[in-house]
């Protein structure tokens, strides 16, 4: 299958002070094929959001390459840019707060093919605004109402519409159903696949939910402080999950079974400080497998099994 | 279960909401009751009537919009809907005490967090403390969550979210409640975080034998903390039983509880596709008649658009759906 996005070294650091950095997102590499989803799960604060925006380019990145079908698209001049970017769309968290309250549904969904100027006649517009409703299984009557007439899921139909306006390639899906009930999520993430099959999409799903990236995705990163800590293929990763923080995760999540009731193994502490961060394994602080090696040198991602990629020093 | 005495007793609650759109029926004839050391889920999706219900029970319904129209809560068998304010007011904190969804909000920003421990336990001096005993009572209930006491002088933006639940916690705990109410305690948490905060919780309980209601959506939370479970929608309680009751899926049950099973991604078998439940929940200024879940209901009869809903018993399992009736048709659905 062809590879459509590549990442290289990609880093993102916002500047604080004079010498304080935070290293949101600090050298990661993947790449995505086409019509293929990548996950990318991780707690808050691991710079997971920050990378699907530093994808599309609503942030710029600090260092690295974002390889399209082969162009560094970093190193474009703006217009030509402009052009790659109606191919890579996102798909916000929030329906609640990243709809304009006072634009209808049309004037919503009309809005990028609007500014991109794709549409001829007045007539276009309105075909085309009504059939993306229609796509995404949103009733033709509420094609006046304003977002705070419709709940979440109804929302996220919008969202989903206006990402998929200008038949995009690549879509950021940056927690698209974690504001949603469950019945609603489900809804949601059967659409989102419909979608991927019928116009041969490739996502990049990002989620703090373990089930959820499991159910997406081909190919899964696990990310901790701005970094890759393993990456695998979705089966295989949760199979056998390799590295100290994935297995601690993977325990932590409560399982809807019986026999799970009363207290887990669980890992202690919290995320440290992204602020100019140490030296070494970003995990040492709550690993319980931490030896000296840790904290010494950086550790890399490595190729440990077939296409199974873990950043530990237990795994050479 | 070892019988033992009943700490809550809820029968047939009622609650109403009076807005300009119209009567809201927030809650509709709820009952359930909680024994001593016991836990009850109740688990639902926004506008299931929850919270509400929690609110009830408490009596912090919003004064001029809800009312409780029908129904008694019995705490250790004294009725707590004829109680006057003054009187609430002793019990809140003092036996039963609420948790909060979001740590960051719940919390007084202006107040350090050892003061805000401090207010509930100078509330509820009954015994005439010294202000020095208490300011030691601050500090063993810091390092019993889990913070080191000195940390009390902060203020709670210089908490972390998991830290700042454990502060919650530590005043809902400050009285030695018997009954505690959990109103989506882990919600806004990461899961490694949520991991810990459900474990101290657990631990607390153990430790000063109480009760607790544990409001959730999530039925990950309910398998690993609940003894019993209530599985609420538009404002009643549709399928009620034990935790072995209501997992266990070779048993019957309402097609709502099938439905939420469903609807999630497992993380242990493959998938294809979700089964999601069609259609929205019901406006609840204007609920169907009937069964209100009979319009995304995939296996609606005639009799459930309209009249009385059969409710189904044994033993403990409780699920209310005509399909259950002897007669009309094998409750079990695959």
């Amino acid at each position: 299958m062809e590879e459509l996005i590549r990442a290289v070294d990609l880093k993102k650091y916002f500047k604080l002070s004079k010498t304080e950095y935070l290293h949101a997102v600090d050298g990661v590499h993947f790449s995505i094929k086409k019509g293929q989803t990548l996950g990318v799960v991780g707690e808050s604060g691991c710079g997971k959001s920050t990378l699907g925006r530093v994808l599309i380019g609503l942030i710029e990145a600090t260092s690295g390459q974002i390889q399209y079908e082969g162009t560094d698209l970093l190193k474009l001049r703006p217009a030509q840019k402009k052009e790659y970017h109606k191919k890579m769309q996102i798909i916000f968290q929030d329906p609640y707060s990243s709809l304009n309250p006072r634009l209808s549904v049309f004037q919503l969904i009309a809005e990028p093919l609007i500014s991109n100027k794709v549409y001829k006649t007045k007539g276009e517009l309105v075909d085309r605004v009504g059939y993306l409703m229609e796509k995404v299984g949103l009733d033709q009557r509420f094609i006046n109402a304003y977002p705070h007439e419709m709940d979440g899921g109804r929302r996220q139909r919008v969202g989903i519409a206006r990402a998929l306006a200008l038949n995009p390639e690549f879509v950021v899906c940056d927690e698209p159903v974690s504001a949603l009930d469950v019945s609603i999520q489900a809804q949601i993430i059967n659409l989102l696949q419909d979608m991927q099959e019928e116009m041969g999409l490739s996502y990049m799903f990002i989620t703090h939910d373990l089930s959820v990236v499991r159910h997406m995705s081909d190919e899964i990163m696990v990310m901790y402080l701005g970094q890759c800590v393993e990456k695998a293929p979705a089966y295989e990763l949760f199979k056998n999950p390799m590295h100290p923080y994935t297995k601690a995760l993977l325990a932590a999540i409560p399982q809807p079974v019986l026999g799970a009731r009363g207290k887990k193994e669980i890992i202690r502490g919290e995320v440290s400080n992204p602020i100019n961060p140490p030296k070494g394994c970003r995990f040492a602080s709550r690993c319980q497998h931490c030896c000296d090696r840790c904290t010494q040198e950086d550790v890399m991602l490595k190729e440990v099994e077939n296409a199974h990629e873990v950043a530990c020093v237990l795994y050479k | 279960m070892e019988q033992t005495d009943k700490i809550l007793e809820v029968e047939d609650l009622t609650v109403v909401y009076n807005t300009d759109a119209g009567t809201v029926h927030a809650v509709n004839g709820v009952s359930f009751s909680i024994n001593k050391k016991e836990t009850i889920g109740l688990v639902g999706e926004t506008g299931a009537g929850k919270t509400t219900t929690a609110l009830s029970i408490m009596q912090l319904l919003p004064e001029r919009t809800g009312r409780i129209t029908a129904g008694s809560v019995k705490y250790r068998g004294e009725e707590l809907l004829t109680k006057s304010k003054a009187e609430m007011r002793l019990i809140r904190g003092e036996c039963i005490s609420m948790i909060f969804q979001d740590p960051m909000t719940a919390l007084n920003p202006l107040m350090t967090v050892g003061e805000q421990i401090y207010e509930s336990l100078d509330i509820h001096n009954e015994r005439k403390k010294s202000p020095k005993e208490l300011e030691a009572r601050v500090d063993e209930l810091l390092e019993l969550v889990g913070i080191p006491a000195r940390r009390k002088t902060n203020y709670p933006h210089e908490f972390s979210g998991g830290m700042k639940q454990r502060i919650v916690i530590a005043i809902a705990l400050a009285c030695e409640p018997l009954l505690l109410i959990a109103d989506e305690p882990t919600t806004a948490l990461d899961v490694t975080i949520q991991a810990q905060v459900l474990n101290l919780i657990e631990e607390l309980k153990e430790k000063l034998s109480t009760s607790m209601i544990m409001i959730t959506h999530d039925l990950g939370v309910v398998a690993q903390t609940c003894d019993k479970v209530a599985v609420m929608y538009a404002g009643e309680i549709v399928e009620y039983g034990t935790l072995e009751e209501v997992f266990d899926r070779s048993r019957p049950h309402h097609p709502y509880t099938i439905g939420l099973f469903d609807a999630i991604p497992s993380l242990t078998e493959e998938r294809k596709r979700l089964k999601p439940i069609e259609g929205l929940m019901p406006d609840p200024a204007n609920l169907p008649e009937g069964c209100h879940f009979h319009p995304r209901c995939h296996q609606c009869l005639e009799k459930c658009r309209s009249g009385a809903v059969y409710r189904y018993e044994e033993g403990t399992h409780i699920i209310k759906c005509n399909r259950m009736e002897k007669g009309v048709q094998d409750g079990r659905v695959d």
